[in-house]
């Protein structure tokens, strides 16, 4: 009876209710979306981290792995070092550099990664072969950039020389396979190939050295406690955990973060005060009505219940209208922050959860539900008499 | 120090061009590397170096220590004369990153790569505009092996991100003015819809249809500019709040919202546009009614 009399309330005002509705839907829908970026990016970092099933990192000591050029030295010893550790099952070490191939007049300068083919967590073959010695996998962007094809041969230096004009260590290397590679840029061009062939480059300066390697540990072992052990173990390197990851890229994307709870606080701000001034012309309008409902018997509490359950159903209509604009414009929004440079493709900055829904329709609800008790409890406590005479005087 | 090699001044922003490559492992390195030492030899001057001001207050170093710095973490470090401390520029590339910055003179800095005598790059002052294309194009016909670029192309290049940022933000705002013009349309149509009572006695006392769609104009005009003139009161005081607390987190110098004369032009035309556009709606759809239905009869 009261959901029926407030859904009649409404739709007495067909054009009032629809604006209301779509000014609710935007707002929802803006609010889906910064609870979608505040917690998109961490989601999306985690999993590319987790790809592989690596969860633990080891770079230079200070340094986040691939955040400087730094390189640690006697790699070998330290990687045998890492795999003797209890608790690890794997060690997939890589170093990383710039390589660049004469190409026409100048030259392309492309990002090598020196793996082990088989351990390696940084790319997934998506055609031909993992490199042997002398060879490489590219990704499209390289084979882009380079004017190659699987099967082609290229010739990668390690810059150069202005004294000599001539490139430094240019050697052939066969492209043999066409990799997608998990933590570099889309449209950056690079190269992997076996560790040994890139630590033989740049005159022995890169012999026995890496950037970094990922530690996929053994079933049931607790990485904070390994990360502990290879850090007493090693004390060259930093270790990371994926968890220290995410709160470290956190930090670094907390601008997104702090925009995501203020947009999502003016949403919910409009939506509050869209259905408040709604509900408050609303029973100011229907203010005879309400005292003649009163003056019959029916209940205060009913007369608030009713109101409320106005601005409530203006609030879920609204929320379920815009949960589907929000998925829309948070692929649109996506789409636009997808072109950052260097940004890799598997990370997404709007990463729909039901969750995501949940809380945004919660929200929802929980403001449309304060939103109408003010006005309602004011209705509701009007002296009868007094309102029907001046009601009826009006 | 050699004599013709003067100590970083101890003040003000280091103004050398931002080094990069090769240059960051030495800055990561000084993360690990920086340590209290004792002090130096009087007989044989330390080479001096320039540490970035949050280094300063996150490590308590203080002009005049000395600093154990090498090239990479397991390298080895060599003893330098804290001389400087430069604060961070306003350049919007860095903001999200938090490794320190270290400057050095480029004979030490090269000596701790084992960089030889060698350089990254060239930065190039020219007379005036039409100097620096003769120069450029100077530099990419004969000096084989370099490449001369303008500061403003590289600008453009590195100001990718912006773009994209900028685009974010742009269609951020197209969704805000999109809500608010339905807010403001509702709200207007509330308003008037109100007072339907006063604008029934209007008509029927003889004033046309036009003179209250005028009426109710230039009060939807009134709102809408004092509306607009609290916002833009608003939108600057939470600028200054964004500044403040970006600058804080992110220790920058960088203004990360400007509340310029154009921007509060758009926002005003914008809002004074939406209140009156809205106002007119509304207005049409009290006006297009027969008075006595106004009035409930």
């Amino acid at each position: 009876m009261r959901v029926a009399l407030a859904v009649a309330s409404l739709a007495r005002h067909r054009t009032r209710t629809a604006l209301a509705v779509a000014g609710i839907a935007v707002a929802s829908a803006m609010l889906l979306d910064m609870v979608m970026l505040s917690s998109g990016m961490r989601l999306s970092f985690r999993e590319l981290l987790d790809t592989r099933g690596y969860q633990v990192r080891l770079s230079p000591k200070g340094t986040l792995p691939f955040a400087t050029e730094a390189t640690v030295g006697d790699a070998a010893a330290l990687v045998a070092a890492a795999r003797a550790q209890p608790g690890v099952a794997v060690v997939a070490p890589n170093l990383g550099a710039q390589l660049v191939a004469p190409r026409g007049d100048g030259a392309v300068t492309v990002a090598a990664l020196g793996v082990e083919a088989g351990v390696q967590g940084d790319y997934a073959l998506r055609e031909g072969r993992d490199a042997a010695a002398g060879e490489l996998v590219a990704s499209p962007a390289a084979l882009a950039a380079l004017g190659r094809r699987v099967g082609d041969t290229v010739s990668l230096g390690t810059g150069w020389d202005p004294q000599l004009r001539a490139f430094r260590e240019l050697a052939p290397r066969r492209i043999v396979g066409v990799g997608r590679f998990y933590f570099l840029g889309a449209d950056q061009p690079v190269v992997a190939m076996p560790l040994a062939d890139l630590q033989a480059t740049a005159d022995g300066a890169r012999r026995d050295r890496i950037s970094s390697a990922m530690v996929r540990l053994a079933p049931g072992a607790e990485p904070a406690a390994v990360a502990r052990a290879l850090a007493a173990a090693l004390p060259r390197v930093s270790v990371l955990t994926t968890a220290d990851a995410v709160a470290q890229a956190d930090e670094r994307v907390a601008y997104f973060r702090n925009l995501a709870f203020i947009l999502g606080s003016v949403s919910l701000a409009v939506g509050f005060l869209l259905v408040t001034t709604l509900m408050t012309v609303s029973v100011n309008e229907r203010i005879g009505e309400i005292a003649v409902q009163r003056a019959l018997g029916v209940q205060a509490r009913r007369i608030v219940q009713q109101v409320v359950a106005e601005g409530l159903a203006l609030s879920v209509a609204g929320g379920l209208l815009g949960l589907g604009l929000g998925l829309v414009t948070a692929r649109y929004l996506d789409a636009i922050l997808g072109d950052f440079p260097g940004l890799p493709p598997d990370i997404a900055f709007f990463v729909f959860q039901p969750r995501d829904a949940g809380t945004a329709m919660g929200l929802l609800v929980v403001a449309g539900t304060l939103a109408g008790i003010l006005p309602s409890w004011r209705a509701a406590r009007l002296p009868i008499a007094a309102t029907l005479r001046e009601e009826a005087v009006a | 120090m050699p004599a013709h090699r003067p100590a970083f001044p101890p003040s003000s922003p280091c103004r050398r061009p931002a080094p990069r490559g090769r240059w960051r492992a030495a800055i990561g390195a000084a993360l690990l590397g920086l340590a209290a030492a004792a002090p130096a030899a009087a007989q044989a001057p330390l080479p001096t170096i320039a540490l970035d001001a949050r280094l300063r207050d996150d490590a308590g170093i203080r002009l005049g220590d000395t600093i154990a710095i090498a090239a990479t973490p397991d390298g080895p470090a060599r003893r330098m004369v804290v001389a400087a401390f430069a604060r961070r520029t306003a350049d919007p590339s860095e903001v999200a990153r938090a490794e320190y910055k270290v400057r050095l003179h480029l004979a030490d800095l090269q000596a701790l790569l084992a960089y030889g005598d060698r350089v990254d790059r060239f930065a190039v002052v020219t007379r005036d505009s039409g100097a620096t294309d003769r120069v450029v194009a100077g530099i990419n016909a004969r000096a084989f092996g370099f490449r001369a670029h303008r500061s403003r192309d590289i600008a453009v290049e590195t100001g990718r991100t912006f773009a994209v940022i900028n685009r974010f933000h742009r269609a951020i705002g197209v969704i805000t003015i999109l809500a608010s013009a339905i807010f403001l349309l509702c709200i207007m149509l509330l308003r008037v819809e109100e007072r339907r009572r006063e604008v029934a006695t209007l008509r029927l006392i003889g004033l046309s249809r036009r003179t209250v769609v005028r009426a109710i104009l230039v009060e939807a005009t009134a709102i809408a500019v004092l509306g607009a003139a609290l916002g833009t009161g608003l939108g600057w005081a939470v600028s200054q709040v964004v500044n403040r607390y970006y600058q804080g987190l992110y220790r920058t110098p960088l203004v990360f919202s400007l509340v310029t004369g154009e921007v509060v032009a758009l926002a005003v035309a914008l809002s004074a546009g939406l209140g009156v556009g809205a106002g007119w709606l509304a207005a049409r759809r009290v006006v297009g009614r027969p008075p006595l239905a106004l009035l409930g009869r």
